[in-house]
């Protein structure tokens, strides 16, 4: 049942993702909705499955830019990992400290992409990191917390409880 | 073995780490053409899998369903603009039927009718009309055109009857002209083009002059257009003149006519008269044809010549 919530909310997030982030996105600033879900799942899970989970969500998310085959595979495996082992042990359970993951989590992975797309020269990663990853990691943060808070608000449904959204 | 339990057992999450980012490494170390090409195998294979395929041809066929509806209703509200305009079209022309069918005026009276066959004898002139007895054609009432006398009834039939041109050796019409009201014959020479025969050397008619049925001959009707005067010459013999004449009416193109069943001075019970007498003297005439020679036809006959 956990697996196919898995996949519906992938599905929803992923439409979310090609359909919505361009449309309330404030100048460069577009939320990343796939990163969020992924915080989301793999908080509270065994690091084996977070990274499995940040692998196949990051594969999927390359597919609509095969040009960069890997890159958020790379980027989500690692976040997924980093979050899944440490995160969910150190962070308290709270909406404000999950946002401040997300923000941490798109700064690390945008620093990850970055890299693989300027070749690793890091005039470009830094201009385009102030430029387009700042704005963008905190907007994906607020709408976040937001989708944090309303999973806390749905009856039944604690994030605690791993995949329950 | 070993190797894979030291993987697999003791360090499962950097195993499982290690292969992530090396899958994610090896793709991103792919060429081009391979990273596009295995992306888009994995998507249809994917795609053809999930759901989403199924949804995209549901969403795609609502899509075409849709612009199909929307043409649909373009091409429904064309025709109905197209539809509502023939309905007029059709009321309009019902409506100018009638007004011609009840048309009055002061001098006569006119049931219009429609050509419905045409002679192909090119020295016969004469067409088939959707019009006879039950409607109270007779024989010998004259027909005519938009612009002018056409030709004349010759025979009656329940529900059609025959129209004998004036483009015809056989009909001759008695005219005057309507500026300076000379009388003559009127016959067919070829074509559009007629003769107004015995008009003297001396009577003034000229070239222009407009020719109206003078009625004298009590059969036709007065005061329809015949033609117009297009040359005058002077016979050799200097008695007389020769008058070109040019039909009013193209009488090639004849479609709708109007047969002239009465009018002022014409409905009276003497016309009527007149033409059961002229009906009488062809049959007579046709009996009497019949007996000396069978080759000839009704419409040949000279009792069929007519002068007014």
């Amino acid at each position: 049942m956990h697996i196919l919530r898995m996949i519906l909310a992938s599905f929803v997030v992923f439409v979310f993702q090609v359909i919505l982030s361009h449309i309330i996105s404030f100048g460069e600033a577009s939320p990343d909705f796939v990163l969020i879900l992924l915080i989301v799942l793999v908080m509270h899970q065994k690091p084996v499955l977070a990274i499995i989970i940040g692998f196949l969500l990051g594969f999927l998310q390359d597919l609509g830019n095969a040009s960069y085959l890997g890159m958020n595979a790379l980027a989500k495996s690692l976040t997924g990992y980093v979050v899944a082992r440490y995160a969910s042990d150190l962070l308290p359970d709270s909406s404000l400290f999950k946002g401040l993951l997300i923000l941490v989590s798109s700064l690390a992975g945008d620093v990850i992409l970055l890299n693989i797309m300027a070749s690793f020269d890091q005039v470009s990663v830094l201009v385009a990191f102030f430029r387009y990853s700042l704005l963008s990691a905190v907007y994906t943060a607020v709408v976040g917390v937001i989708v944090f808070k309303v999973i806390q608000i749905l009856p039944g449904r604690t994030v605690r409880s791993g995949v329950g959204f | 073995m070993q190797i894979i339990s030291f993987l697999f057992d003791k360090h499962l999450e950097k195993s499982v780490l290690a292969l992530a980012v090396s899958l994610s490494v090896f793709m991103l170390t792919l060429g081009e053409d391979s990273k596009i090409n295995a992306a888009r195998e994995i998507s249809s294979v994917l795609l053809y899998l999930s759901p989403v395929q199924k949804m995209e041809e549901y969403f795609t066929d609502i899509e075409d369903l849709r612009i199909e509806n929307l043409k649909l209703r373009e091409a429904a509200v064309s025709l109905a603009h197209e539809n509502e305009r023939l309905i007029q079209f059709g009321e309009e022309r019902n409506r100018l039927r009638e007004m011609l069918g009840f048309r009055r005026d002061s001098f006569f009276k006119f049931m219009p009718c429609e050509v419905i066959a045409k002679s192909s004898n090119r020295f016969h002139h004469s067409v088939t009309v959707d019009r006879g007895s039950a409607e109270g054609v007779k024989a010998g009432m004259a027909v005519v055109g938009y612009m002018g006398l056409v030709g004349k009834v010759t025979q009656v039939f329940p529900f059609s009857s025959r129209i004998l041109l004036i483009n015809n050796k056989a009909i001759s019409v008695s005219c005057i002209d309507k500026r300076s009201r000379i009388v003559g014959i009127l016959n067919w020479e070829r074509g559009n083009r007629f003769n107004l025969d015995f008009i003297g050397s001396e009577e003034d008619v000229i070239p222009g002059d407009t020719l109206l049925t003078s009625g004298l001959g009590r059969v036709l009707p007065k005061g329809f257009p015949v033609g117009t005067v297009s040359r005058v010459d002077k016979e050799k013999t200097g008695l007389s003149l020769k008058v070109s004449v040019s039909s009013t009416a193209d009488l090639n193109t004849v479609e709708e006519l109007f047969i002239v069943i009465g009018g002022r001075d014409w409905e009276s019970r003497e016309i009527l008269d007149l033409l059961e007498n002229i009906k009488k003297e062809e049959q007579s005439a046709d009996k009497t044809t019949e007996g000396n020679s069978t080759d000839k036809t009704t419409e040949d006959k000279p009792a069929d010549k007519i002068k007014e």
